[in-house]
C-alpha cells in the first residue's frame, strides 16, 4: 500500500522558478521574497484574483508552470503599484505581474476570450498602425472583438457614456488622429519585434 | 519670482480625446507660474497599461524609445507630461534605458530604421512635481485672484501619479507614495478646503474599468462614498483615467447599488484656472466634465469666490 506514489500529482517544472528568475522583467528580486504578504494585503482587488502576488509567487518557486501562467491573477492586476513601494525586499511585484501576464499570453496560457489580451489587442493595433491610441476605435475593436452580437450589447450599455463624451467634445470624431511618420514607427517596430524574438 | 523655466512636452493620447480638459486647463494655468513647454514633434503614443501585452516588451519600450528620441531633437531639457500612464511608461523606460547598456543598444537598433537615435540622458517628469519642485506652491498662490472659498474639495491621487516613483530620486522625491499631500495643497493655494480623504491613492480600476466595469465598479463606490459622506462639493484629480472612470461610472453604480451620486470629478488645472480668475469655458475648460461641476462654475464666471 503506496497510495502516496500512485496519486495523480499536478506537473511540476523544476526549471520555472529559473526562468522567471531570469527572462521576467524583476524576477532577478524574486529569490529575495520572505512571504510576508504585504503585498497580497494592499492589493485592490485581490480578492477577485485566484492567488494573490505572495501565493502565486510561492507557486513559482514551487514549479507550478501551469498553474502560474494560467491563472487570472495577471489579468486582475490594474497597475496602482501599491505592492511595489511596499515590498521589505524591494521586488518588483507589479513588473512581475505585468510581464507575466505578456509572458502568460504570448506563450498561449491565457485562458480563451481573456478580457485583457482581447483589449490589449485592439489598443496595441491602434497604436502601432497611427502612432496613437484612438480611444474611440480601440473601445469599439474590443467591444466587437467578442463577436456582433456581444459588441452591440457592449455597445448598448455604454451609449449613455458615450453620448456623454461626444456632447462634451472628449470623443474625437473624424479619421483618427495619426503621427505623420508612420512609416518610421512601422519600420521601427518590426525591428523590435525581430530583436525580441531573438531574446 | 518671475523666472520663466522651459520644459520639453509631451502630452499623450488621451490629451486629444477624453482629458482635453487637462491639457485645455494646463495650458492656460503653466504659463502663469513661469512654465513654458515646447511640444515634441510628431510624438507617438506611451503604451499604456496593456502594450506590453498587446506588442511585446521590446516594441513596447520602442514606442518609449521613439518618443524620446523626438524629444532629444528639441534639446537636452527635461521632458514634462501630465498624464499618469505617459509618465509611467516613459519616466520608467526613461531610466531603463539610461541605466542598462544592452537595453539602449538594442533600442537604437531599431530607432536606426527611422534615422532616429537616442544617447539614454533625457529626464522625463511629471507636472505635479514640476510644480511642487521647481515652481512651489507659494507661486501658485500667488497667481490667484479669485480664491475658491468654501469650496470643499476631496483630493484623489490615483495611483500612478506617486507610485511607484514619487519617493525615489529620480522622480524628484516630490511626495510620499501612500499619503502624498501635493494635491491638497494645490486645493488650499487656490483658497478651496481640502478635506481629509483616505482614499487619496486608492485604485479607480484603470484600464480593467475601461474593459469589464463589472470587476471594479466596487473600487470607484468606495472612493465616491468617502466623498459623499465627507461632503465634498467635487473631487479633484491629476490624472486622466481616474477623472473619466470616477466620473463615468457613477450612474452605473447608481442602477447597480442604487446609490444617488452626482459628483463632480474635475482636475487641479481646473481649480487652478478659475482661481487664477480665467474663463470657466475657455480656459478652464468646465464644459468638458460630463457631470458639471456647478458650484465651481458659478465661481468662475460671477467671479464671486472672494464674496462667500
Amino acid at each position: 500500500m503506496s497510495a502516496a506514489s500512485t496519486e495523480v500529482r499536478p506537473a511540476y517544472d523544476l526549471q520555472f522558478a529559473r526562468w522567471v528568475y531570469r527572462n521576467i522583467q524583476g524576477g532577478d528580486r524574486l529569490p529575495l521574497c520572505m512571504q510576508c504578504g504585504a503585498c497580497s494585503g494592499s492589493c485592490p482587488i485581490g480578492v477577485q484574483m485566484d492567488y494573490g502576488p505572495r501565493k502565486l509567487f510561492m507557486m513559482i518557486r514551487a514549479g507550478m508552470k501551469d498553474e502560474v501562467l494560467r491563472s487570472n491573477t495577471l489579468w486582475n492586476c490594474t497597475s496602482c503599484y501599491r505592492c511595489m513601494v511596499r515590498c521589505p525586499r524591494g521586488i518588483a511585484v507589479t513588473d512581475i505581474l505585468q510581464d507575466l501576464a505578456a509572458k502568460s499570453a504570448q506563450l498561449g496560457f491565457a485562458p480563451k476570450g481573456t478580457e485583457n489580451v482581447r483589449f490589449a489587442r485592439a489598443f496595441w493595433w491602434s497604436a502601432q498602425l497611427y502612432g496613437r491610441t484612438d480611444e474611440r476605435l480601440v473601445t469599439a475593436r474590443y467591444y466587437f472583438s467578442f463577436g456582433l452580437k456581444e459588441g452591440f450589447r457592449r455597445a448598448i450599455a455604454n451609449l449613455t457614456i458615450a453620448a456623454g463624451m461626444v456632447r462634451t467634445g472628449r470623443m474625437h470624431m473624424g479619421l483618427p488622429r495619426r503621427i505623420k511618420d508612420r512609416r518610421g514607427l512601422h519600420a521601427i517596430l518590426a525591428k523590435a519585434r525581430e530583436l525580441e524574438s531573438l531574446e | 519670482m518671475t523666472e520663466v523655466k522651459k520644459f520639453t512636452y509631451y502630452p499623450g493620447c488621451s490629451s486629444q480625446g477624453s482629458a482635453r480638459h487637462l491639457e485645455e486647463s494646463l495650458l492656460a494655468v503653466l504659463p502663469r507660474v513661469g512654465v513654458e513647454l515646447d511640444e515634441i514633434d510628431d510624438w507617438n503614443c506611451c503604451g499604456a497599461s496593456v502594450g506590453h501585452i498587446g506588442g511585446c516588451q521590446t516594441p513596447n519600450l520602442a514606442l518609449t524609445g521613439r518618443t524620446l528620441a523626438k524629444a532629444q531633437q528639441k534639446g537636452a531639457r527635461d521632458v514634462v507630461t501630465g498624464c499618469a500612464a505617459c509618465y509611467l511608461n516613459t519616466h520608467g523606460g526613461a531610466e531603463q534605458i539610461k541605466a542598462d547598456v544592452k537595453t539602449r543598444t538594442q533600442l537604437n537598433v531599431a530607432l536606426r530604421e527611422a534615422k532616429l537615435s537616442y544617447d539614454g540622458d533625457l529626464r522625463v517628469r511629471h507636472v505635479c512635481e514640476v510644480l511642487v519642485n521647481d515652481v512651489g506652491v507659494d507661486r501658485i498662490a500667488a497667481q490667484v485672484t479669485n480664491p475658491l472659498r468654501g469650496l470643499k474639495v476631496a483630493g484623489y491621487v490615483g495611483c500612478q501619479t506617486v507610485r511607484p516613483f514619487a519617493g525615489t530620486a529620480g522622480g524628484g522625491n516630490f511626495d510620499a507614495t501612500d499619503e502624498p499631500t501635493f494635491l491638497d495643497d494645490f486645493s488650499r493655494a487656490c483658497g478651496a478646503e481640502p478635506l481629509p480623504f483616505s482614499n487619496k491613492t486608492s485604485c479607480c480600476g484603470a484600464s480593467i474599468a475601461v474593459m469589464s466595469p463589472d470587476r471594479t465598479l466596487a473600487l470607484i463606490k468606495t472612493i465616491l462614498e468617502e466623498a459623499r459622506d465627507a461632503r465634498a462639493d467635487l473631487i479633484s484629480t491629476p490624472c486622466p483615467l481616474c477623472q473619466t472612470n470616477v466620473e463615468m461610472y457613477q450612474a452605473a453604480i447608481n442602477r447597480q447599488y442604487g446609490t444617488d451620486f452626482h459628483i463632480p470629478v474635475v482636475f487641479y488645472s481646473q481649480l487652478m484656472a478659475v482661481a487664477f480668475g480665467m474663463s470657466a469655458k475657455q480656459q478652464a475648460a468646465l464644459h468638458r466634465n460630463t457631470i458639471p461641476p456647478v458650484k465651481l462654475a458659478a465661481m468662475a464666471s460671477s467671479g464671486a469666490g472672494d464674496a462667500r
